[in-house]
């Protein structure tokens, strides 16, 4: 794997590209992954593999200059254009695919098939996406996980419990950035653009989206509407897997991805 | 040095059963309104009787959703205030500034209180706690521009001549002519409230407003705190003023220590275990990473933690005994910490009425006197 820097019109960011093939770019949830995340290497045994870090998380300069689903869109075709991505396939898990929809609406020629992994984006009436911002790392690990033996679950649980100021603040310093990044993104309206579900239909790339059946961070209703929505699309449900999907079953996803973008 | 009576107005009866927190998410079916009907009229009382005891001022701040403090209007409290006193500096700590849209409504209403009360009127902003960022869905990683803006708009409508045009990226005021303007000129004394953030201390310092410590933490983060201010003021190009500093804290006295914390303990405790819970929740990008991680050096110390009368006494969390006692520690942090302002919090969390007042006047009786004497007006009180 390489990790390079691309420089965007916001600023730097971190762009890790492995494989050869197809083109298709992963988008990160709100944790930030990317580092050691296996679904890139599943993916990269087919595809080239694009894994931007966004603005505000790990090294990626310039989240001051975005404040909205709008900027993160055009943040994202500037992107492409610079990396010549004409038309990839473009996977998202939560936030990430919450991203993927917003570009996809505003420019669906520049999207070859989409997969949206567990998405948020859209706020549906009695279905509401649980807190994020303010609950303990323990019960939001219980909504990401299926499997509370993940590393990641373990590492948010010993965090948990850890009295403020006793931990490294290395340890706790990615944790603070991601989710004050996510915040800016994310925090009112929470987790959703009141006009995204109004422009679904402009979306015409083949579209999968990825339900993890342990997911209960975003209910059901979400992916429903994310299916009914958009012309090209269906469900897929995994078992096992909660909300960060791309973190528990790399391997499962990354099959599913390669099917869906050869049949597209 | 001046003296000042705070008042965070607490409710004081959360029933012993309810073990969540008092912020945010505290049911409000807890709140009884006939508890609340006594409870303000005998906190204004309270903090009216500060007059004729000889204070400097009093000082109100603005909480929402919580039972910490029932004042999310501190301004209708300072406009009783201002009727109801003649004499004292009438300290708004603060409001905050982003909560306000548009930010020239705290222009209108803090310049009607400096009217009203003959100029009398101290003007606090602050950027608003973490939980207020909860309980208005108000992005946090937008606090610092707003607060910023909301400043700046302030500072326009007070010492500008209107109409004039704000364009900012949270606000927009394209005809911004504010009345009443202030009649303190240029504009009234301001006072920021902070608890760490090292994005406020900068910004106190370059303005050369004043910074008052948020209490409840080990003397040695405050310590800290006002040492990081100093440093702020010296890269700003000047030395502190010690009105350029303030110190809160709880204070309680009676005739020997043993009596001070036999009547004082329990309501202390009820402040610290049941007022608490949930204060310290800190949205995310509400401050900045470099921030984060001076506040977490200092949260380990925080009250709530406390488990015994021995560790209040240790970190000097509350200033509790005999007159004497009392008078020596507050002249030994005052030194330490080289503030010229002592916020003290008569009242605390279910302490009640009679003893509230008992404490004023020994208070006033005893200390402050002697208070005045070893750190005259404009004298340095550093200690070397």
């Amino acid at each position: 794997m390489s990790a390079t820097r691309v420089t965007t019109h916001v600023g730097d960011i971190e762009l890790r590209r492995l494989g050869l093939g197809s083109d298709v770019v992963y988008l990160h949830s709100a944790v930030g992954e990317g580092e050691g995340l296996l679904l890139l290497d599943e993916l990269a045994r087919t595809f080239e593999v694009y894994a931007p870090v966004f603005p505000g998380y790990g090294e990626s300069a310039g989240i001051e200059q975005i404040d909205d689903m709008e900027d993160v869109a055009f943040h994202l075709l500037d992107l492409f254009d610079r990396l010549h991505l004409e038309q990839p396939a473009v996977v998202g898990n939560s936030l990430g695919a919450w991203m993927a929809a917003e570009l996809s609406v505003r420019y669906p020629d520049r999207v070859g098939a989409l997969v949206l992994v567990n998405p948020v984006g859209l706020h549906i009436e009695g279905a509401p996406i649980k807190d994020i911002f303010g609950r303990k790392l323990d019960e939001l690990a219980g909504d990401f996980f299926a499997d509370d033996s993940h590393p990641m679950a373990q590492m948010m649980t010993m965090m948990t419990d850890a009295q403020p100021g006793s931990l490294p603040f290395d340890l706790v310093r990615p944790l603070v950035q991601t989710m004050a990044a996510t915040a800016r993104l994310a925090w009112d309206p929470y987790l959703h653009n009141p006009k995204l579900q109004k422009r679904l239909w402009r979306i015409t790339a083949p579209t999968l989206v990825v339900r993890g059946a342990q997911d209960t961070l975003v209910p059901p209703a979400h992916a429903a509407a994310y299916v009914d929505a958009i012309a090209d699309a269906r469900l897929c449900e995994v078992d096992d897997a909660a909300h960060l999907l791309a973190l528990e079953k790399p391997a499962e996803l990354a099959a599913l991805v390669r099917d869906f973008a050869s049949a597209a | 040095m001046r003296v000042f009576s705070f008042h965070l107005m607490p409710y004081p009866a959360l029933p012993p059963d309810y073990d969540g927190p008092a912020w945010v998410t505290v049911p409000n079916r807890l709140y009884d309104p006939a508890v609340g009907h006594e409870i303000y009229n005998r906190y204004l009382d309270e903090l009216v009787y500060a007059e004729e005891l000889g204070f400097d001022g009093v000082c109100v701040n603005e909480h929402h959703q919580n039972a910490y403090g029932i004042m999310p209007s501190p301004n209708l409290m300072a406009s009783i205030l201002a009727r109801q006193t003649t004499r004292l500096k009438i300290a708004v700590v603060g409001n905050a500034l982003p909560l306000y849209d548009p930010p020239t409504r705290v222009a209108e209403e803090f310049a009607m209180i400096d009217n009203i009360s003959g100029g009398r009127l101290i003007a606090g902003f602050v950027v608003g706690g973490g939980p207020e960022y909860y309980s208005f869905s108000i992005n946090p990683a937008h606090a610092r521009e707003r607060f910023a803006e909301a400043h700046d708009i302030v500072m326009k409508a007070w010492t500008e001549d209107g109409p004039w045009e704000f364009i900012g990226k949270h606000y927009r005021l394209r005809f911004g002519n504010t009345w009443p303007k202030p009649m303190q000129k240029p504009h009234p004394e301001v006072w920021i409230p902070g608890a760490g953030s090292l994005e406020t201390l900068e910004f106190v310092a370059r303005h050369r407003y004043a910074y008052m410590g948020i209490p409840y933490f080990h003397i040695d983060v405050f310590e800290r705190q006002f040492r990081l201010f100093r440093e702020a003021c010296e890269r700003e190009g000047y030395s502190y003023d010690p009105l350029q500093a303030g110190w809160l804290t709880p204070i309680y006295v009676a005739e020997t220590d043993a009596e001070a914390r036999a009547q004082y303990e329990e309501h202390w405790w009820y402040f610290v275990r049941r007022l608490l819970p949930g204060i310290e929740i800190t949205p995310p990008g509400y401050t900045s990473v470099r921030s984060v991680e001076n506040i977490l050096k200092g949260l380990g110390t925080f009250a709530s933690r406390l488990t015994s009368w021995e560790q209040v006494v240790e970190g000097q969390y509350a200033i509790v005994g005999s007159p004497d006692t009392v008078y020596e520690r507050l002249v030994e942090n005052i030194g330490r910490l080289g503030t010229g302002n002592l916020l003290g919090l008569f009242q605390l969390g279910t302490l009640p009425a009679e003893l509230t007042r008992r404490n004023l006047d020994v208070f006033a009786a005893e200390v402050l006197p002697r208070l005045r004497q070893r750190f005259p007006e404009g004298a340095k009180v550093l200690a070397a």
